[in-house]
């Protein structure tokens, strides 16, 4: 397609070399992730969206491996807490400290500041510990002792968590969850995958972690920040926006769901469509970007009516039934 | 009838030595009975078997329910053998086509699942009552013994049960144990393949031996209990008692006559000597009197002296008895006897009607308030092959798709809008393309697909080409659409020669 020009400021050299950036990133993530190909296109979505991720899953399918490995691949900093029941909020965000030798008050970062941050088994930690990330999700700054101190650029929560019928978990609260751009469940890999996994993990030195470290530095944290400048301003299409915003809008009156989707879903199936559009190498969105990361933005902005609840049914097949009968874009 | 021939002893019993009477009747001619049942019913329920092969549970109900049909025969063989008139097998089964023309129909239907039916069964069989006249029979009949008739038919279907899990069992038994160790009994119980289908027909043709067997006594069991029921009401045993004085006296009664005669000649005159005790008047007062003086003492009263502590101020409660006893105020009378006649028929029919159809208003009324739910959830259930198969959308993606909207050659039309229209032609063509996949390739295309997933599709039909072609066309037209970029004249000609190709010369149908 390189012969037409293009109508937006973007040229397809840039547009190329990013997704080409986008796809090696992806195909190192692979090396270390192995079945699990879905949930890397959502991750990577995210990052280049500039959102953040909750990962559920039941333990052991290497949520937190696919953290590590996407720290390892991307040179910026990368944190981590192992969210407990008793961790306290400034735990995360940072407190002030009282320095013997100044006789001053020293602010002391707490591990929110980075650009990689891992909030492991997030819902482990009570509602109070949950809630000191909300401003941080949101707005990209802490306030500390009445000082808004911003975050680095790019900043990407990655939260893991099992899911919440398990024992000794809290749920996340329904402001905080809004916040997540993606929910992506990771499910068993099949069956010539976890043949595959075995064998390389059993290889590796480390008992039953599979090493990270061979992976190889793809981006840098300025590289990330052109990525998601560069999919902003992907061309797209009034009629794909409306169809976004027409997936949004049907949750609410959906009668299998008590509770639909806010504007932010709407903002955030844009903004995975285009991510993901990026990723593939495509020019504009298309409308197959948007039913693609419908389920992953939708599924934890949305509550499942309670009959069907009792009928044994998913949100993830009732918001198929959704995709599958609103209409895609008409030209 | 003549009840002095019948063959049974005709005594009021109990309803259950009824029912024993009709297991003997049944026993002394079993083999009359349980052949002609075997006769009629055998070659239907074969019949019914071959006919409905592949549902042998639909056979076998449809069998069961014909069930009064057959048991007609053997009431009427029973009717007539308690008279002494046994018909012979071949006379019984000729005459069982002329016994189904009464009631079959009534019979078969809403009569089918009464509980009472072999009870129930003469009284439109061997009476011949139907309508009025039958409700009132029944009304009278069933005042008692009714309840031994449903015991008797619930009693039976256990029995006609376990004695089927008992053929079965036999059967499964007599599998010698070499056979047996490649039977995977649960997994021929459970198959719904034509392997099971004779399993079942097998089962079934148990079922029909057990009713050969069991039948015949159920009916009989229900005639007895008639036979006895009527007997009770119609005081058949003193008939019988007279019927059978008269027979014997009638012999000797002008002797008899004579000796009685004889025999009051003589204590005639000293009767007619003394008359003091006939001398007493019986005047229409003291026969009052004496009647009021009888009724005061037992049996008809029981005057009785309770003995009990009351307190001094209570007094003895004569008033409220004497206004209970009382009558009740006119109007109230006059209500309640407006209430017992007809008058309020029509009222209380009009409310009938009038709860039926709150009822019926009610559900529909819910029906509509649930119908968004219904229609998503509900349908969903259901089976969805045929519905898939229907609606073809007549659009996708607001392009037109009924195959009379598209021109004859697509690939010219395209070409001659080209240099104007470019993006009606390439609109055109992908259209073209949804339409032919729609109506030749049948996929099931809907509205909801976005043109990823068409291709999806496409790429199921393992047709490279037409994979190829499509994967071409969508990507040119995305570019447009999406992308708003023009293909190159290039690409143009390529594709409506793809087009020609591929679709058979491009002439449509």
């Amino acid at each position: 397609m390189s012969e037409f020009p293009t109508a937006t400021a973007l040229t397809t050299e840039t547009l190329q070399h990013a997704s080409r950036q986008a796809q090696a990133l992806r195909v190192e993530l692979r090396k270390a992730v192995i079945g699990q190909d879905q949930v890397i296109d959502d991750v990577l979505t995210a990052l280049i969206a500039g959102g953040h991720v909750l990962l559920e899953g039941v333990p052991g399918l290497g949520k937190t491996l696919l953290v590590r490995a996407l720290a390892r691949c991307f040179g910026g900093d990368f944190a981590r807490i192992q969210f407990t029941p008793d961790l306290m909020p400034s735990d995360v965000t940072g407190h002030a400290v009282y320095d013997l030798h100044t006789e001053q008050f020293k602010l002391r970062k707490g591990p929110l500041f980075t650009h990689l941050l891992l909030a492991d088994e997030i819902n482990r930690a009570p509602a109070k510990t949950q809630a000191a990330l909300l401003e941080a999700m949101q707005e990209r700054q802490v306030t500390l002792e009445g000082e808004a101190l911003p975050i680095g650029q790019p900043f990407m929560v990655l939260a893991t968590q099992n899911p919440i019928e398990q024992e000794g978990t809290y749920p996340l609260p329904e402001a905080e969850l809004d916040r997540f751009m993606l929910k992506v469940r990771m499910d068993y890999p099949d069956s010539q995958q976890e043949l595959e996994m075995v064998r390389e993990v059993t290889r590796s030195s480390r008992a039953d972690m599979l090493d990270v470290q061979p992976l190889r530095t793809v981006l840098q944290a300025e590289d990330v920040l052109q990525l998601q400048q560069i999919a902003s301003e992907l061309a797209l299409d009034e009629q794909v926006l409306d169809y976004a915003v027409r997936l949004a809008r049907a949750t609410r009156s959906w009668p299998g769901l008590t509770i639909g989707a806010g504007p932010r879903a709407s903002i955030a199936l844009v903004r995975g469509a285009r991510a993901r559009a990026l990723l593939r190498g495509g020019e504009f969105v298309t409308p197959d970007d948007i039913k693609g990361c419908a389920l992953a933005v939708l599924r934890h902005r949305v509550r499942i009516a309670p009959e069907l609840d009792i009928d044994g049914l998913e949100v993830d097949q009732v918001l198929q039934q959704l995709l599958d009968q609103i209409s895609a874009p008409r030209q | 009838m003549r009840l002095s021939d019948a063959s049974v002893v005709i005594r009021p019993r109990t309803s259950w030595e009824a029912m024993d009477l009709g297991v003997l009747m049944a026993q002394e001619h079993r083999l009359l009975l349980m052949a002609s049942w075997a006769l009629v019913s055998l070659p239907i329920f074969i019949a019914l078997s071959v006919l409905l092969w592949q549902y042998p549970s639909t056979a076998l109900f449809v069998f069961w329910w014909l069930k009064p049909a057959f048991d007609r025969l053997p009431l009427y063989i029973l009717s007539k053998a308690l008279f002494g008139e046994t018909p012979s097998l071949k006379q019984a089964v000729r005459h069982w086509p002329r016994l189904l023309k009464g009631q079959l129909l009534a019979s078969l239907t809403w009569r089918r699942l009464s509980l009472s039916r072999s009870f129930l069964m003469p009284v439109s069989q061997l009476e011949g009552l139907d309508g009025q006249a039958r409700q009132k029979r029944l009304g009278v009949l069933q005042q008692h013994n009714a309840g031994a008739a449903r015991w008797l038919t619930t009693l039976g279907v256990h029995l006609e049960i376990g004695l089927w899990f008992g053929c079965m069992a036999l059967f499964y038994l007599f599998i010698p144990q070499q056979v047996e160790l490649d039977w995977d009994w649960q997994r021929l119980a459970l198959a719904t393949g034509p392997e099971g289908l004779w399993l079942e027909h097998l089962s079934n043709a148990f079922y029909a031996l057990v009713l050969v067997f069991w039948e015949p006594i159920y009916v009989a069991c229900g005639f007895s209990l008639y036979l006895n029921r009527r007997t009770v009401l119609e005081a058949w045993d003193l008939e019988l008692v007279f019927r059978r004085l008269r027979q014997r006296l009638s012999s000797a009664a002008p002797l008899l006559l004579l000796v009685i005669g004889l025999m009051l000649l003589p204590l005639g005159r000293p009767a007619m000597a003394d008359d003091s005790p006939p001398t007493r008047q019986v005047t229409p007062q003291s026969a009052s009197q004496s009647i009021k003086a009888l009724l005061d003492k037992p049996p008809f009263k029981n005057p009785e002296t309770v003995t009990r502590y009351r307190f001094a101020d209570e007094k003895p409660n004569t008033k409220p008895q004497a206004r209970g006893d009382g009558k009740l105020p006119a109007w109230l009378q006059a209500l309640l006897d407006n209430f017992n006649s007809d008058a309020f028929k029509h009222l209380a029919q009009g409310l009938e009607v009038l709860l039926w159809s709150l009822l019926a208003g009610g559900v529909a009324l819910l029906a509509w308030r649930y119908r968004e739910w219904l229609r998503t959830f509900v349908s969903r259930r259901g089976p969805r092959q045929p519905k898939l198969a229907k609606p073809t959308p007549t659009q996708l993606f607001g392009l037109e798709l009924g195959a009379e909207t598209l021109p004859d050659d697509i690939a010219s039309a395209a070409e001659r809008l080209w240099p104007n229209h470019p993006r009606e032609a390439l609109g055109l063509l992908y259209r073209g393309l949804l339409s032919r996949l729609l109506h030749d390739f049948n996929l099931p295309l809907k509205t909801a697909d976005t043109e990823g997933q068409v291709l999806e599709r496409v790429q199921r039909l393992q047709q490279p080409q037409l994979l190829a072609f499509s994967d071409e066309l969508t990507r040119h037209w995305q570019n447009l659409a999406y992308g708003h970029r023009l293909p190159p004249a290039v690409v143009q000609q390529q594709l409506c020669n793809d087009w020609r190709t591929l679709f058979s010369s491009g002439v449509a149908r």
